[in-house]
């Protein structure tokens, strides 16, 4: 009888794994109760795939701890928005405006010109480059935080400015107004009206992401650089109209308003392993990790939105 | 059931560990993972969603866990809800209609159930090695008995010897009587 059992026990295995009906065993006393483990079987995790998730959450935790904060760039937060326009136009805007001073400045001939610009306690670079202005759609969004909303957005007017929303007060505990600056890049001006606004999460100028999914970009971002979700306000049918999360000591507000793909510097001490863990989570690659004659390693990768991720080691401190 | 009811204070000992030192969170996913990976999966629909699924549990419950205050909620109550939420995503980029219910959190029947199929992922874990190799391949490699014979170099009918051997040790272990 035992060889019988072996094979009346395949081929009711064989059964299971296809999910073709395996009722009839279930009438064999010697069978039924070990087709039932059977079937139980079909939802066991594989040794393998636990391993596996098990490795990427250990490398996670130890990078969100360690790596991310250890190596960035002095004067810089984690991330910095990289600003892409076509010439000099969008740093006179930003001294016009928010007087934003000029920290550094790269020509680099033919392909246009790197510019760092403080604004506040935060930094924004530009990417300068005459043939950008043929690429549509890279622009971006910021939530940046002045002490007098009403002259600054003035100013922004003054400084070729287009309104998207006079300042006035928002149940959110601000008073702000909503500025399109001449390359399309949205300009959330605020000042804040109430002790719990959104300034003491925040820097003066914040990076705000519009994404066509944002719970499964904050997934993507969490797996890929360690981003950790501070809020997150869901309103019934699912929409978001509100989250943050935090990459290193960086905060990067979420909403729906208008995608749009933007580009990022990312300063960590692991290029190639922040970069590999970013193809893992689903990024697509655009160069590998590569020293550059200025001292930084530096490797490219686009999310799933279609924003640019430049993962850097800074330069040694000479 | 204890610790579906209402939080344990391991739980709780396990979350502020977490919280504390980050690093320390793969404790909370060796005690839940099989059960998550066990919700998960018989709603999955295959074992590539279930895999992904879970794998996305455990990183938004990671990425959740300073905003996570206890309040005496199981700890696998809140990682259900994560996992019902990443169910119903993976259900809506399937093409599933939005006004679908949305995925059930389990009830006291399917808590045992899933109870008894971790007991049992537990069992195969620890069967021999060869035993396990087996269920392995047939199950999550989903192998024919030819393939893992060639494999593991050994003739068809050892495997179905080892394959029947590894499900009499299961239904031992699980205290079943055949």
């Amino acid at each position: 009888m035992a060889d019988e059992l072996v094979d009346r026990l395949d081929v009711a295995i064989d059964a299971v794994i296809a999910r073709r009906d395996a009722t009839a065993t279930l009438r064999d006393p010697d069978l039924a109760p070990l087709v039932r483990i059977a079937a139980d079987l079909r939802h066991y995790p594989g040794a393998e795939f636990k391993a596996r998730l098990r490795a990427q959450l250990e490398r996670r935790t130890t990078m969100t701890t360690a790596e991310l904060t250890a190596n960035v760039r002095e004067g810089f937060a984690t991330v910095t928005p990289y600003v892409w326009v076509p010439d000099r136009g969008l740093a006179d805007f930003l001294i016009k405006t928010f007087d934003a001073v000029q920290t550094r400045v790269d020509e680099h001939g033919q392909h246009g010109t790197h510019r760092e610009l403080r604004v506040g306690d935060s930094m924004l670079m530009l990417g300068e480059d005459p043939r950008s202005g043929t690429v549509p759609g890279r622009r971006m969004a910021f939530h940046v935080f002045v002490d007098d909303v009403d002259a600054v957005f003035a100013k922004a007017l003054a400084a070729g400015g287009e309104s998207m929303g006079d300042p006035a007060d928002r149940p959110y505990g601000e008073r702000s107004g909503f500025i399109k600056d001449p390359y399309g890049n949205h300009w959330y001006i605020a000042t804040p009206l109430a002790p719990w606004s959104l300034k003491r999460a925040l820097r003066s100028v914040t990076p705000y992401l519009h994404a066509h999914d944002v719970r499964a970009y904050m997934g993507f971002l969490a797996r890929a650089f360690g981003a950790v979700e501070e809020e997150l306000h869901e309103v019934s049918g699912g929409a978001i109209p509100y989250a943050r999360s935090r990459i290193g000591d960086a905060a990067i507000e979420f909403g729906t308003h208008d995608p749009s793909p933007g580009a990022f510097f990312i300063y960590v001490s692991d290029p190639d392993a922040v970069y590999e863990q970013a193809l893992t989570a689903g990024a697509k690659p655009l160069s590998p990790p590569a020293d550059q004659p200025s001292g930084i390693r530096i490797g490219f990768v686009e999310d799933p939105e279609g924003t640019h991720w430049y993962i850097a080691r800074p330069a040694p401190v000479a | 059931m204890g610790d579906v009811a209402t939080g344990t204070d391991d739980d709780r000992a396990l979350i502020e560990t977490a919280q504390a030192d980050p690093a320390r969170f793969v404790e909370v996913y060796d005690r839940y993972v099989d059960r998550i990976y066990a919700y998960v999966s018989r709603r999955a629909g295959s074992r590539a969603a279930a895999e992904d699924i879970t794998s996305d549990v455990f990183q938004q419950a990671l990425a959740a866990l300073p905003r996570f205050e206890w309040r005496g909620v199981p700890l696998a109550a809140w990682l259900y809800q994560i996992a019902a939420n990443a169910l119903a995503n993976h259900w809506r980029r399937q093409g599933r209609e939005a006004d679908d219910p949305p995925p059930d959190l389990p009830d006291e029947r399917e808590h045992e159930d899933l109870q008894r199929r971790v007991s049992l992922f537990q069992l195969v874990d620890r069967l021999p090695e060869l035993q396990r190799r087996v269920i392995e391949m047939r199950f999550v490699e989903d192998r024919s008995i030819r393939d893992v014979a060639a494999a593991l170099d050994r003739s068809e009918g050892a495997i179905k010897q080892l394959q029947l051997r590894a499900l009499e040790n299961l239904r031992k272990g699980m205290g079943i009587h055949g």
